[in-house]
C-alpha cells in the first residue's frame, strides 16, 4: 500500500509527528538516566545539564553499598522467580487437564476458574490479609507468592494453547505406548515452550512490579520487594536533596525489567494481546 | 483366529448412533480399504481399532486376542495419521525411536530397526532433521517409518495421502503398494478417494452412514455394485442414472422406457427383480458411445460440454427431457458443442436399481 | 464374496461398557487440575466469600472481636463524604483517561502499523514504559514534576513561564495523574489495536486502492469499521483497569490536595490498613467489585457476540 505518490508526503508528516511524540515520551527516562550520573551537590544547583560533566558513579555505589536496595532486589528476585516457576507448573498441569483430558465436572470447574478472572485483587485483599495474619505468615516469601498463584490467567492461556496442539500428535504418542504423564512431559511440554515463555515472562514482570499486596503484607523493610522499597523512599520525598540517589534508584530498579523487555518483547506483546507466540 | 475381527461394534455419541452392530473379518495380510464419504463412520471405525475411541458395545480381536479394552499402545498396532502427527520437537530418528524406547526395546535393536526403515523409505540423509525442515512427502515417509519400526500386527492408515499434491500422491500410492508386498502385514486404509481404494485394496469396504454398503474386491465392486450408492460412488466420471419405467418384455430380460420415450432392452434377467414399475437405469460413461441421431435405439440429445483429456473425450449430452448423460467418446472423436447426436447403450453393461437402491446386473457381466 | 450387511441391531445385545480400568484413569485426569485448584480455592474463592462476610462485620482489632452489623457498613459508606468523593474521583479519572487511551492508542497503532525498523523502534518506545512498576513511574514523574528542579520546570522556565506545581493543585492533580497513567500504559491499547489492524485482510485494502479510495476514505470506510469491536473492547478493558487506580495517586499526591485525587482503592487501603476498619474496607471493596462486574459483564456480552466485520 501507500505507494501512491500523493500519499508519500502525508506519510512523512505523520511519521515526523510520531517521532516527535516518541522523543517527548522517553524524555523523562532519558533525563532521569542522565542525571543519575551527577553528584547530589550539583543537582541541588541545577538539573538542566545532561551531557556535560561533572559525572559520578557515587549514586550507584551508594545503592550497592549502603542502602537496602540490594536486599530488596534479592527479595524481588526470589519472589518473582518462585512465582514464575510455580505458576508455570500449576498452569501447565491445569491447562493440560482442562484442554486434553476428560473427567466428571470438568466443564463446571473450568467455568469456576474462568470466573476468577473477574475477581480484582482489591476485592479480596482485606480477607487475604486477615487470613495470613491469622497464620502469622506476613513478612514471609510465601505470603508474597501464594496469593498470586491463584490467578486464573495462566490456566486460561495454557488451556487455549494446549487445545490448539493437534490432537493426533498425542494420539500418536498413545499408540507409541507413552503414558499420560510421559505424553505430558515428553510431548506436550516441549511443544508448549512458546506459551511457557509468554506466560513466564508475563508472570515475572507482574511479580516484579506487584505493589498493592506487598504493600499490605510486607511491613518489615527487610522483606520489601524492590518495587515496594522504592515506594518507601519516595514517600518522604525531600525535594532537592539526594536527587541523584533517587534517580539512580529509579534507573537501577528499571534495569531488570528493561532487560527482560529487550530480550523478550515479542512474548510480552503476545501476552498482553492475550495470544501466544508460535 | 488371526487377522482382525470386529464383532457387533456399536458406537454412540450421546444418543446418536454412528455405527450399529458392525461385523467384519479382516484377513491376515490383506490390504483392506474403508471407502466412503466423510461422516460415514470409516475413520471412527479405524480409531476404535486403534483404541483411540472406545466402542459403545462389541468386541475387537487382533490376532485372536481381545483388545477391546486395551490401551492404544498395548494393541500391537501402528497408525499413520492424516496430518502425519510427527513430534515436531524430535528428529526423524527420535520420532521413529520414541515408541520403541517406551517399551524398552534395546538400543542396538532400536538402531537396527530405525536404520532399516530409513533405508527402505530413503530417509537416511534426513535422520537428524526435524519435521519442520522437511517437505510433505518426506514427513509422510517418516510417519510411515514410525509405524514400520514397530513391526506391528497391523498398520492403520487414516487418509494418509490426502495432504499430498497430485503427483506425490500417485508416487506414495505405489510406495505403499510396494510396502505391503514387502511386509505382507495386514493393512487397513481409510480414504474417500476411489482411485486409492481401487489401486491399493485387496478388498474394499464401501461404507455409508455407518453401514457396509458392499464388501468385495475392487473390480467386483466396480462391475457389480451392490447398491445405487456404491454405483454412484465408484467410477469417475460417475455412473449415469436415469429414471425409467419397466415395461413388459417377453424374453425373460427387463426392458425399460426412458423419460423421452425411448425403450431400451437390457440384459438384466427379469427373474428376481421386484415387480415395481419405477426403476433407475445406471450406465457408466464407457458403456455409452456416440452415434448418429438418426440411428435406431439411441437416445437423442445435444452435446453441451465436450471435455478432451487427450486419451479420451467425455461428452455431456443433454437429452430431450433435459437430463444430462456423460458419454466416453474416443480420443479422436470429432464431436463438438451443439451437435445433435445419438447415444448408444451397451445393453450388456447396464444396471438397474429398485427403489430401495438394490442393484440388479446385466447377465454378461456376471463373472465375479 | 458375501455382502456383510447387517442393518438391524437387536436392542438386547448391547453390551454394558467395561469401565473399570478407564474410570480409574479418568479420576487420575482430575489430578492435573488439583494443585491449581487447591491454591485457587484457598487464595481466591475462600477470600472472596470471606470478604463478603467481613463486610457485614464491625471488626475491633484491639479486642480482636467482631460483631455482625448487617449492612451497616454499606449504609455508612454512602453517607461518608470521603468515600463518595473517592467514587466521584474514580469516575472522573476513568472518564478523562479512557478516551485518551482509545484515541491515542488507536492513532499510534495506525501510525505505527508499518513494517521495518523505524516502526518497531517506535512501537518499542511507546510500549516500553508499560513494563515499569508503578513505583518507578511515580518516582520518575515526581522528579519530572518537581517545582524549580524538575524537567518540566526546566522547560517552562526556559521559555519564561512560571514553574507549575500540578500535583498540589486541586484542579490539576487528578488530570496530571491521568497523564502519567497514559504515559505509563498507553502500550496496552496500542498493541491491542495493532493486533486488530493486522487481522484486516490485505486484499480489502488492495480492493479499496483499485476503487480509488483516498486515505481518509479508506480509514473511515474500511479500517475503523473493521476494528470497531476492538475499540469497544479496549474501552471496557481500560474502564476496568482504570477503576483500579491506586499507586499513582497514593504515591504522587497521597489523595490530596484536600481529597481531590483519592481513588476508591486508596480509600480501601487506608480504611483497611491505616485505620484498620476491616469491615468498612471490605464493604468498600465489595462496592468497587460490583461496579467492575457491571463493566465486565458488558465486556463478556460484547465478546460473545459473534459479529462479522
Amino acid at each position: 500500500m501507500h505507494l501512491k505518490v500523493g500519499n508519500k508526503f502525508g506519510d512523512r508528516l505523520i511519521l515526523a509527528a510520531v517521532i516527535a511524540l516518541a522523543i517527548a515520551w522517553i524524555a523523562p527516562l532519558v533525563w532521569v538516566f542522565a542525571l543519575s550520573f551527577k553528584p547530589d551537590e550539583f543537582l541541588a544547583q541545577r538539573t538542566d545539564v545532561m551531557l556535560s560533566p561533572p559525572f559520578t558513579l557515587k549514586n550507584y555505589l551508594n545503592i550497592l553499598g549502603t542502602s537496602q536496595v540490594f536486599g530488596w532486589t534479592i527479595n524481588s528476585l526470589i519472589v518473582a522467580c518462585t512465582q514464575t516457576l510455580a505458576t508455570l507448573l500449576l498452569a501447565s498441569l491445569a491447562g493440560y487437564g482442562f484442554a486434553r483430558t476428560e473427567f466428571r465436572g470438568k466443564n463446571v470447574l473450568f467455568f469456576i476458574v474462568l470466573a476468577g478472572l473477574a475477581v480484582p485483587e482489591q476485592a479480596i485483599i482485606v480477607p487475604l490479609h486477615a487470613m495470613f495474619a491469622d497464620l502469622q505468615m506476613h513478612n514471609t516469601y510465601s505470603a508474597l507468592v501464594l496469593p498470586r498463584l491463584a490467578l486464573p490467567f495462566g490456566v486460561f492461556l495454557m488451556t487455549q494453547y494446549f487445545k490448539a496442539i493437534p490432537k493426533d500428535i498425542e494420539e500418536a504418542a498413545m499408540l507409541d505406548n507413552a503414558s499420560r504423564l510421559k505424553i505430558f512431559f515428553r510431548v506436550i511440554l516441549p511443544l508448549s515452550i512458546p506459551a511457557q515463555a509468554t506466560l513466564g515472562i508475563f508472570t515475572f514482570l507482574n511479580a516484579w512490579n506487584d505493589y498493592l499486596w506487598p504493600l499490605v503484607s510486607a511491613s518489615n523493610p527487610e522483606m520489601y520487594t524492590l518495587t515496594l522499597g522504592l515506594a518507601s523512599t519516595q514517600t518522604n520525598f525531600a525535594q532537592s536533596e539526594g536527587l541523584g540517589f533517587l534517580m539512580a534508584q529509579a534507573v537501577f530498579a528499571s534495569l531488570p525489567v528493561f532487560i527482560v523487555y529487550l530480550f523478550f518483547q515479542k512474548y510480552i506483546v503476545a501476552a498482553v494481546s492475550g495470544k501466544t507466540v508460535r | 483366529m488371526t487377522g482382525i475381527n470386529l464383532r457387533g461394534i456399536d458406537k454412540r455419541y450421546g444418543s446418536v448412533d454412528v455405527i450399529n452392530n458392525f461385523e467384519l473379518q479382516i484377513n491376515p495380510g490383506e490390504f483392506l480399504v474403508f471407502l466412503g464419504p466423510s461422516g460415514c463412520g470409516k475413520s471412527t471405525l479405524m480409531r476404535m481399532i486403534a483404541g483411540l475411541e472406545e466402542v459403545s458395545a462389541g468386541e475387537i480381536h487382533v490376532a485372536g486376542r481381545d483388545v477391546t479394552h486395551l490401551a492404544p499402545g498395548a494393541r500391537d498396532i501402528a497408525m499413520v495419521f492424516q496430518h502425519y502427527a510427527l513430534y515436531p520437537h524430535m528428529t526423524v530418528y527420535d520420532n521413529m525411536a520414541f515408541g520403541l524406547r517406551n517399551v524398552g526395546v534395546p538400543r542396538d535393536e532400536i538402531d537396527r530397526r530405525v536404520q532399516e526403515a530409513a533405508r527402505m523409505l530413503e530417509l537416511v540423509p534426513l535422520l537428524e532433521r526435524k519435521p519442520v525442515e522437511m517437505s510433505g512427502g518426506q514427513r509422510q515417509r517418516v510417519a510411515i517409518g514410525r509405524a514400520v519400526v514397530k513391526e506391528p500386527l497391523a498398520f492403520l492408515f487414516d487418509e494418509p495421502l490426502s495432504n499430498l499434491d497430485a503427483a506425490l500422491r500417485g508416487r506414495t500410492r505405489i510406495e505403499l503398494a510396494r510396502l505391503h508386498q514387502r511386509l505382507k502385514t495386514t493393512m487397513i486404509f481409510v480414504t474417500h478417494d476411489q482411485v486409492e481404494a481401487m489401486t491399493l485394496a485387496t478388498r474394499i469396504v464401501v461404507m455409508n452412514a455407518g453401514r457396509i454398503e458392499q464388501l468385495g474386491r475392487p473390480m467386483e465392486i466396480y462391475h457389480r455394485p451392490a447398491t445405487r450408492f456404491v454405483a454412484g460412488f465408484i467410477g469417475s466420471p460417475a455412473m449415469n442414472f436415469l429414471d425409467v419405467d419397466r415395461i413388459e418384455a417377453p424374453n425373460g430380460f427387463v426392458a425399460v422406457r426412458l423419460p423421452d420415450g425411448t425403450t431400451v432392452q437390457t440384459s438384466v434377467p427379469a427373474a428376481g427383480l421386484p415387480t415395481q414399475s419405477k426403476l433407475t437405469l445406471g450406465v457408466r460413461p464407457e458403456a455409452l458411445s456416440i452415434g448418429a441421431a438418426e440411428e435406431s435405439d439411441v437416445l437423442v440429445g445435444n452435446a453441451e460440454v465436450v471435455e478432451r483429456l487427450g486419451d479420451q473425450t467425455f461428452a455431456h449430452i443433454a437429452l430431450r427431457n433435459g437430463e444430462l448423460v456423460i458419454v466416453q467418446a474416443g480420443a479422436d472423436s470429432t464431436i463438438s458443442v451443439g451437435d445433435l447426436v445419438g447415444v448408444r447403450l451397451d445393453h450388456s453393461a447396464v444396471h438397474l436399481f429398485d427403489q430401495s437402491g438394490i442393484a440388479y446386473h446385466a447377465q454378461a457381466r456376471s463373472v465375479a | 464374496m458375501t455382502v456383510a450387511m447387517k442393518v438391524e441391531a437387536s436392542a438386547d445385545r448391547i453390551q454394558a461398557r467395561k469401565r473399570g480400568a478407564r474410570a480409574g484413569q479418568r479420576w487420575g485426569n482430575a489430578l492435573f487440575i488439583l494443585p491449581f485448584l487447591v491454591v485457587y480455592l484457598l487464595m481466591l474463592v475462600i477470600p472472596l466469600f470471606k470478604g463478603i462476610w467481613i463486610s457485614l462485620l464491625e471488626v475491633d482489632m484491639l479486642s480482636n472481636s467482631a460483631d455482625f452489623v448487617g449492612l451497616d457498613n454499606y449504609v455508612e459508606l454512602f453517607s461518608d463524604e470521603i468515600f463518595i468523593g473517592a467514587v466521584l474521583n474514580t469516575f472522573y479519572f476513568v472518564l478523562i483517561s479512557t478516551p485518551v487511551f482509545i484515541a491515542l492508542g488507536l492513532a499510534l497503532a495506525l501510525a505505527l502499523n508499518r513494517p521495518g525498523r523505524t516502526g518497531a523502534t517506535l512501537r518499542a518506545i511507546f510500549f516500553g514504559s508499560s513494563v515499569l512498576s508503578v513505583t518507578i513511574v511515580t518516582l520518575v514523574w515526581k522528579l519530572v514534576l518537581m517545582p524549580h528542579h524538575g524537567m518540566l520546570a526546566n522547560i517552562t522556565e526556559s521559555v519564561g513561564l512560571p514553574s507549575l506545581s500540578l500535583l498540589t493543585s486541586e484542579t490539576w492533580a487528578l488530570p496530571t495523574i491521568a497523564v502519567v497513567t497514559v504515559w505509563w500504559i498507553i502500550g496496552l491499547p496500542m498493541m491491542l489495536f495493532l493486533a486488530a489492524l493486522q487481522q484486516i485482510p490485505r486484499e480489502i485494502y488492495e480492493a479499496a486502492a483499485l476503487d480509488n479510495a483516498s486515505r481518509w476514505r479508506t480509514l473511515w470506510s474500511i479500517t475503523l469499521p473493521s476494528i470497531r469491536r476492538t475499540v469497544a473492547l479496549v474501552a471496557i478493558i481500560e474502564v476496568i483497569l482504570q477503576f483500579q487506580l491506586f499507586g499513582q495517586a497514593q504515591l504522587m499526591t497521597q489523595g490530596g490536595p484536600n481529597n481531590s485525587s483519592r481513588p476508591i482503592v486508596q480509600f480501601i487501603y487506608e480504611a483497611g490498613f491505616r485505620n484498620w476498619e476491616l469491615g468498612y474496607a471490605a464493604a468498600a471493596s465489595q462496592v468497587l467489585f460490583a461496579m467492575m462486574l457491571v463493566a465486565m459483564a458488558f465486556q463478556v456480552w460484547l465478546s460473545s457476540r459473534k459479529q462479522a466485520y
